[in-house]
């Protein structure tokens, strides 16, 4: 059995990952919403740590927290920064 | 019921709460860049699907990660190891794709940048009506 504080850090990580994710995909701001996507990265990147594959976070954190929005932040400097409507 | 199953039942729904988000993204926003972002919400979501069914909920003891630390007892060691490891293939899978799925966001990145310089403009609707 692993803890209950383990377990239960697991599940608000889970929800904020939602939540954030939820913020990315609605937010018009094109540099806010790559910072929610960020954060949602972020969350992932704890999941994967909690769920035993610390591998995975080496890469992961330089990848998805780095370098995706940096490349996101690049398109949207040479794009539009608000989107629809 | 027992907490562990209740967390992973959180774990699932939040999983495919995303997973539906994402597709939302890609399919109703209008702006190309968002769609591109949630395209990666989407494939990071993936991966976590993957990690999380190699993950092992063992009777006793904690998981650990799937590296064999001592070899000195080695009978014990691997039947320590088979017992509590978490299964390794999912990682591997989900190491390459992370790579790829960065490679894959770099080349649809600069389509966009080349679509806002054909068209002007990054919303789909906009160029729809420029082509008429």
């Amino acid at each position: 059995m692993i803890e209950i504080f383990t377990l239960a850090f697991l599940m608000l990580v889970s929800i904020a990952s939602v939540i954030a994710a939820f913020k990315a995909i609605i937010e018009k701001d094109m540099v806010r919403a790559i910072v929610y996507s960020a954060i949602q990265s972020a969350m992932y990147a704890l999941i994967f740590y909690v769920l035993m594959a610390p591998d995975i976070v080496l890469v992961y954190i330089p990848v998805s927290v780095g370098i995706t929005p940096a490349i996101l932040l690049f398109v949207t400097k040479k794009t539009e920064r608000y989107d629809g409507d | 019921m027992e907490f562990p199953i209740i967390v992973a039942s959180v774990i699932v729904v939040s999983l495919y709460v995303n997973l539906g988000i994402a597709l939302y993204g890609i399919f109703a926003r209008p702006s190309l860049v968002k769609k591109l972002l949630a395209i990666t919400i989407l494939s990071d979501t993936a991966n976590a699907f993957a990690v999380l069914v190699g993950y092992r909920w063992p009777r006793t003891g904690t998981p650990q990660p799937p590296v064999l630390m001592n070899t000195t007892n080695y009978n014990e060691s691997i039947k320590y190891y088979v017992e509590h490891a978490v299964d390794p293939l999912p990682q591997a899978l989900v190491l390459t794709a992370i790579v790829i799925g960065l490679a894959v966001t770099l080349f649809i990145a600069f389509i966009i940048i080349q679509y806002y310089r054909l068209h002007g403009t990054v919303d789909v609707r906009k160029t729809k009506a420029l082509s008429r």
